[in-house]
């Protein structure tokens, strides 16, 4: 029980997760309190990017979420957070409760707290017989099942880091992997050589437009027309979200529908050190309160990590 | 020691535990990689307090057992699948609410 793992000393005392309006107002507040902060995640990803906004307080008339989201970036940056635009593909606890992210490009960065503010993506196609399929062909996690998949072929279909991500673990187990891509990948370039090193084939500009078969997934239709024998068809959009990033820590989920992280009124999840704010607790899917929870996030993980490293300094 | 209440099993006992066991036996197929298996886990356990003497509630890690989930044609996990006298009763998959696993549990035992 008493194993030795090598301790890693945090680089960073507070890490977010996300960059849209919780994870900047969490950036902001942290790096006010004097907290070493690095932000992940792109912002054109948030879901305020292409909104119109014109129901937050204090800001008159109609802005764009892009105008607000580059605002934030600057804000927080200025205040000394760190911005990287890359999504986080990982999570892993690591000795005496700090943490630790793997992004998209490999890079991994550790701090004594986590705020998961990655907001949240809707799962599914909404394709006729998707859900029926679910288990027998289709799957929304390829952490979870790519391993049923050996030597199979495949097709993962989402335009961000998950997908992405996906295909790559899916190249080096399946027999042959194809990833559907809507409009253009939004992913870091180590991560597209690690496609081409996996020989994925892209599928650029298509959409799935149909799902084939009853038992079990037989092939899908594309928007061109084109039909690809399948075994298995993977979907994840966007961003890895709450279920692989969070769950995976240990950290409650509402027990109705497991989608969105439980917080208390510090936005402390039940892990000690792993805050959450913004749509991934849940609607009202609002940017006051994301702004409002991401204050709250990032002073609570600010305080908690600066606690921390003072006192790992005093004893270490 | 709720937690008592479930148990685990692999390849080799399947047959004896879950098979040929004398009452309905719910299997949560997991590995400890699965972020949604995780998610799932606390309500497993707490299930197999609930139904305890009336319904057997076993974890199998598919990691270390994969002959039973490919018999079974698993191909995502978590699956929950409701075993009563050797047949597959009940199958969900994915994670789901409590009370969702509870009404496949209640189906059955009725």
């Amino acid at each position: 029980m008493d194993e030795k793992i090598e301790k890693v000393i945090p680089s960073y005392d507070v890490i977010i997760l996300g960059t849209g309006p919780a994870g900047l107002q969490a950036a902001i507040h942290a790096a006010r309190k004097k907290a070493r902060v690095l932000v992940l995640g792109r912002p054109e990803s948030s879901s305020l990017y292409k909104a119109h906004i014109e129901n937050y307080c204090c800001v008159p008339g109609v802005k764009t979420g892009e105008e607000l989201l580059l605002t934030g970036m600057q804000q927080a940056e200025y205040f000394g957070a760190e911005l990287l635009k890359e999504d986080v593909v990982a999570t892993a606890a690591l000795q005496d409760e700090a943490y630790q992210v793997t992004t998209e490009s490999g890079k991994t960065y550790s701090a004594y707290t986590l705020i998961i503010s990655t907001g949240v993506t809707r799962k599914g196609l909404g394709l006729k017989g998707e859900k029926d399929l679910v288990g027998r062909g289709v799957s929304y996690c390829v952490d979870c099942d790519a391993n049923f998949y050996r030597d199979a072929v495949v097709a993962v279909a989402g335009d961000g880091s998950a997908a992405a991500h996906g295909a790559v673990t899916l190249s080096k187990i399946a027999k042959e992997v194809t990833l559907i891509i809507t409009k253009d990948l939004k992913v870091n370039p180590a991560l597209k050589a690690e496609l081409e090193k996996g020989n994925v084939i892209m599928a650029a500009g298509s959409k799935v437009k149909e799902l084939r078969g009853t038992d079990k997934l037989d092939a899908v239709i594309l928007s061109d027309g084109t039909e690809l024998a399948l075994d298995g068809l993977f979907i994840e959009k966007g961003a890895k979200g709450a279920m692989q990033l969070a769950a995976f820590l240990g950290v409650s989920l509402d027990p109705g529908k497991f989608t969105y992280i439980v917080t208390d009124r510090k936005q402390a999840t039940n892990i000690p050190g792993v805050y959450a704010a913004g749509d991934i607790c849940g609607p009202p899917f609002q940017m006051a309160k994301a702004v409002g929870e991401g204050c709250v996030a990032g002073l609570s993980a600010g305080g908690f990590a600066l606690k921390k490293r003072r006192k790992e300094t005093q004893t270490g | 020691m709720s937690g008592d209440k479930l148990i685990h099993v692999t390849d080799v006992e399947f047959e004896s535990q879950v098979l040929k066991a004398d009452k309905p036996v719910l299997v949560d197929f997991w590995a400890s990689w699965c972020g949604p298996c995780l998610a799932i886990a606390p309500a497993i356990e707490e299930l197999a307090g609930e139904y305890d003497g009336k319904v057997v509630v076993a974890k199998m890690d598919v990691d270390k057992s994969p002959a039973t989930p490919g018999r079974y044609g698993i191909r995502a996990i978590p699956t929950l699948i409701l075993f009563k006298d050797g047949q597959v009763v009940e199958q969900i998959t994915g994670a789901v609410g409590k009370a969702v696993i509870e009404s496949a549990i209640n189906k059955a035992l009725s």
